[in-house]
């Protein structure tokens, strides 16, 4: 099987939120308690229990009000800085589809994954002072994907806005969408995902400007997490190492050089 | 070894005693505090290793490196207040020991020029006059104040400002941690060489066990502690001056 991909057709979107629900049900996440914030949009963020969820914008544009979905959830890079920067190997890339997982047993809550996303998608459920705690983030259903199955939000969407499959296929009928709503009447239609982060695993197609809808609109590879990984990590073990062999260089050196019996005590 | 020892001693009479005459250098608090150190230091290195390294992967994951973060942070508190806590019991004492271990002078130069010759060649004339705490000591000690410092501000915002600082910036202190941990580590890498293994120090790690050291040690090592400035600089130019002679008589 090769990469596959989630493509949201958030023109079609009509933010009813059931893949929120669907993912709680599958994943068995608890429901949470919020408040009226003025908007349809609950809860108000991602959370450890709320992997996914369908961000509402109203972007007015003159005397136009356009109101903007997104459903949120990891987006399943190609070039993973999370999988890179976990010290436990709990994140972990699936090495044909792609699915980037989060296996929680493996999880010591140390929270590199939420500082290093470029997204800001894993949520930390944890201990400010103890450090104790979980890191939380949508696995795009693999236990399903590799059973034959839709992931859960998939299933359930009743617009028919989320489509499961083979990457490439998912590419090619994204630019269809793309094209079909340039001519339809949104000049500003794109399809977000194919190149970003080494290729998104999650695919938008967005009626506005990614920014509209708060997504990075050149998302980038942190770059402290190439320094980090590619080079004082290796620094760190050459220097050790280095240390370690001088000092006992030294030490052989020094031991044929020096006589005891000469040193005043 | 020991039965050795009392025959040679026998045979010898009084020429075969070593009689050391022990002068003190450290106080016990000090010791207290460098002992603390050094054991909350090993233990912040090896449970901050286990994240750094992947091949401690196994080590760090689960039930196991929630632990082990827990650690890291009660060692962190412990190697924070030790410092502070000295600082406070002994602040004059503490003062005057920073402000020799940042004070430097020609003679450090001239320890650093004659490191290897001495410690590597036991060439005794190449070493320069040494305060209380020689050039080495004090190098140590600075790179571990100055990397203390880091230690803290980095740790204590990676600590209590995940989720509210930007992420840029704490990928930095990740980073920044990480060099102070290498720099760090190989400083005590160096640091354990001379004070445990080089054999020529041998009086070092006794003096910071039982806070004495000998009389001849610190006229060899810490000349400048024993004697005061000038009767060292004396010591020093004629011990210099006396094996350039040799070295000009073997040569003509």
């Amino acid at each position: 099987m090769s990469r596959v991909a989630m493509l949201i057709d958030e023109s079609i979107c009509m933010g009813c939120r059931g893949c929120q629900v669907a993912c709680k049900q599958w994943n068995d996440l608890p429901g949470e308690a919020t408040t009226q914030q003025g908007s349809y949009e609950n809860p108000p963020d991602l959370s450890a229990s709320t992997w996914t969820r369908v961000k509402f914008t109203e972007l007015v544009q003159g005397d136009n009000l356009q109101w903007l979905f997104l459903t949120q959830g990891c987006l399943h890079c190609g070039n993973a800085a999370c999988v890179e920067v976990c010290p436990t190997g709990a994140l972990k890339q699936h090495p044909t589809l792609g699915i980037v997982t989060l296996e929680r047993d493996l999880c010591n809550g140390c929270g590199y994954c939420t500082q290093f996303c470029p997204f800001g998608i894993p949520r930390l459920d944890g201990d400010v002072l103890s450090g104790e705690g979980l890191a939380y983030k949508c696995n795009f259903c693999q236990d399903r994907v590799t059973n034959g199955l839709l992931p859960a939000c998939v299933q359930t969407c009743p617009s028919g806005a989320f489509k499961f499959g083979d990457r490439a296929e998912m590419l090619a009928q994204g630019k269809t969408r793309v094209e079909q709503l340039k001519q339809g009447g949104f000049p500003n239609a794109n399809l977000y995902g194919e190149h970003e982060m080494g290729g998104l695993g999650r695919l938008y197609v967005l009626k506005e400007a990614p920014s509209a809808y708060g997504l990075p609109e050149n998302p980038q590879y942190p770059v402290m997490a190439n320094l980090w990984q590619n080079a004082v990590q290796p620094l760190g073990t050459v220097a050790f190492g280095a240390a370690a062999l001088a000092v006992m260089g030294f030490y052989f050196v020094a031991r044929r050089n020096i006589k005891m019996e000469e040193v005043e005590w | 070894m020991v039965g050795n020892r009392v025959r040679r001693v026998e045979e010898a009479g009084e020429a075969g005693v070593i009689r050391v005459r022990w002068i003190p250098k450290y106080t016990a608090m000090e010791r207290v505090f460098h002992w603390g150190h050094t054991v909350t230091f090993l233990a912040l290195a090896i449970t901050g290793m286990i994240l750094f390294f992947p091949f401690l992967r196994p080590l760090a994951q689960g039930e196991g490196g929630h632990l082990i973060r827990l650690l890291h942070r009660a060692s962190a508190i412990a190697y924070g207040a030790l410092p502070l806590v000295y600082l406070i019991l002994e602040p004059r004492r503490a003062l005057m020991s920073l402000k020799s271990v940042f004070k430097v002078s020609r003679y450090d130069v001239d320890w650093v020029k004659g490191m290897i010759p001495y410690y590597m060649f036991a060439r005794h004339e190449a070493m320069a006059p040494q305060d209380r705490f020689n050039t080495g000591e004090k190098l140590n000690a600075v790179v571990i104040i100055l990397g203390s410092v880091v230690f803290a501000v980095t740790g204590l915002i990676m600590w209590f400002g995940k989720g509210f600082l930007p992420i840029g910036v704490f990928q930095t202190m990740v980073l920044l941690h990480d060099i102070a941990m290498i720099v760090t580590v190989c400083m005590f890498i160096v640091h354990f060489y001379l004070a445990v293994l080089h054999p020529l120090m041998w009086a070092g790690l006794v003096s910071m066990r039982f806070g004495v050291t000998s009389a001849a040690y610190a006229q060899e090592h810490h000349a400048l502690w024993y004697y005061g400035p000038d009767k060292a600089k004396e010591i020093y130019e004629a011990q210099k001056a006396e094996h350039a002679a040799k070295a000009e008589q073997s040569s003509g």
